[in-house]
């Protein structure tokens, strides 16, 4: 299955996904994209530079010191819940969604950790 | 005017603003300084930071754009494609000699870069610019940094056509400068507020250590001494830097929002930090609360 077919089959497992996109966040780019939001280039690129600062200081140091390196972040926000992901083989590999708060987020990261494998080992 | 504009944009989409915000600078008429300079922000304005980056966010074409103030400093910008390409020259700020070596500005550099426009653009000071071609030993160089980090990074707004550094230029209520959305302290934060007492209560199983400051529970803490003691001292050094970042990754300043960083996506531990209003909490969590995590933040809303 392709990066494209992989995102779609997330999308459409998890209606509350409005947008998931494969990233490379060394290169700070969105490689693709799937999902019912309507986004534009800036939008994406604004997504990607969200991942990179989450795992950023000062989170990102507490973190270290206290349990290892994070690979997950999930923003609760007031209108969205954002989740990134970021491969454990491939650290530049990121997946980065926006979904609705009534996602159901355990199975969703799950299904994401297995996607964000898969991508990474292709 | 500011009044006219607000009519005009209000109820308009996300997506609908930035095109009425450039529309109307296009509307502005251009005051020209002696020597045909472009006067972009006057002695009354608190952010000409916010009119520079707004002159290189217009900027799609490849351009050379000098920007100087009335001391005599001055900073000379290659941009294109909203993107800041490289600095050529710079004159009466130090720090500027990172920037100048460089090929193309990169990421490594957009804090020199910060610091070099935040020392020429001071608030109040009038702010010029003059456009050019760009120079031939530019050419080729198409990556730079995206005009939008810099002005994420400084919490500048740059399609709001009524915010500081405005066209219009009104003398402002207040004497100081913008704070940064996330450390004012709001009666009524955008999108709700929480309660981060009843937030930690419902994750309470979850949670080895929690620290809370601000707000109606303001000192509350809970777990061992020795990590409520790291956290407290982490919050006394990093709190603005935490808000900071809640802001970038949530693309909302000063809004309720929490942020969970895991070592590994929820199978473990981890760190969570949460604001609302002028509260914020800071807490270490193990074991598996992505189940509880949107019930808690859902029943803690006012």
């Amino acid at each position: 299955m392709g990066v494209m077919d992989s995102l779609g089959a997330l999308v459409k497992a998890y209606p509350q996904a409005r947008l998931v996109a494969f990233a490379d966040l060394s290169s700070n780019m969105i490689l693709a994209s799937q999902g019912p939001q309507i986004v534009t280039q800036e939008h994406l690129e604004r997504l990607c530079k969200q991942a990179r600062s989450s795992f950023d200081d000062p989170l990102f140091s507490l973190t270290l010191e206290a349990f290892g390196e994070p690979h997950s972040a999930v923003l609760l926000g007031p209108e969205d819940v954002k989740v990134f992901l970021r491969s454990e083989t491939e650290p530049a590999d990121a997946l980065c969604c926006i979904c609705d708060h009534g996602i159901d987020l355990a199975a969703f990261v799950e299904q994401l950790r297995e996607t964000l494998d898969s991508i990474s080992a292709a | 005017m500011a009044g006219g504009n607000q009519g005009r944009t209000k109820g308009l989409n996300r997506g609908t603003i930035p095109i009425v915000a450039r529309l109307l600078s296009l509307q502005t008429p251009a005051q020209i300084a002696i020597g045909g300079a472009r006067i972009i922000a006057g002695p009354g304005n608190p952010s000409p930071l916010t009119a520079l980056l707004r002159e290189l966010n217009e900027t799609i074409l490849g351009r050379a754009l000098r920007f100087e103030t009335r001391d005599g400093c001055s900073l000379t910008l290659e941009a294109a494609g909203r993107r800041v390409l490289r600095l050529t020259e710079a004159s009466g700020l130090q720090g500027a000699e990172g920037c100048l070596a460089a090929e193309v500005l990169e990421d490594e550099n957009k804090d020199d870069l910060i610091k070099l426009m935040e020392a020429l653009a001071r608030p109040r000071q009038e702010l010029r610019v003059t456009i050019s071609a760009r120079g031939v030993a530019g050419d080729g160089v198409s990556v730079g940094l995206p005009v939008a980090l810099l002005a994420d990074l400084l919490l500048i707004e740059l399609n709001d056509p009524n915010g500081p550094g405005s066209a219009s230029d009104a003398p402002p209520a207040d004497p100081e400068p913008p704070a940064p959305a996330a450390r004012q302290a709001s009666p009524s934060s955008p999108g709700g507020s929480i309660s981060l007492a009843r937030f930690v209560q419902a994750l309470a199983p979850t949670l080895m250590a929690s620290v809370i400051r601000g707000g109606e529970a303001d000192g509350a803490t809970d777990g061992p001494e020795e990590m409520v003691t790291h956290l407290q001292g982490f919050l006394d050094d990093e709190t603005d830097a935490l808000h900071r970042q809640l802001d970038l990754v949530s693309g909302s300043p000063g809004s309720p929002a929490c942020m969970v960083l895991g070592s590994s996506m929820f199978e473990g531990q981890g760190v969570l930090f949460a604001r609302s209003d002028d509260a914020s909490l800071l807490a270490l969590f193990e074991g598996n609360p992505s189940q509880s995590l949107m019930r808690a933040w859902a029943g803690a809303r006012a």
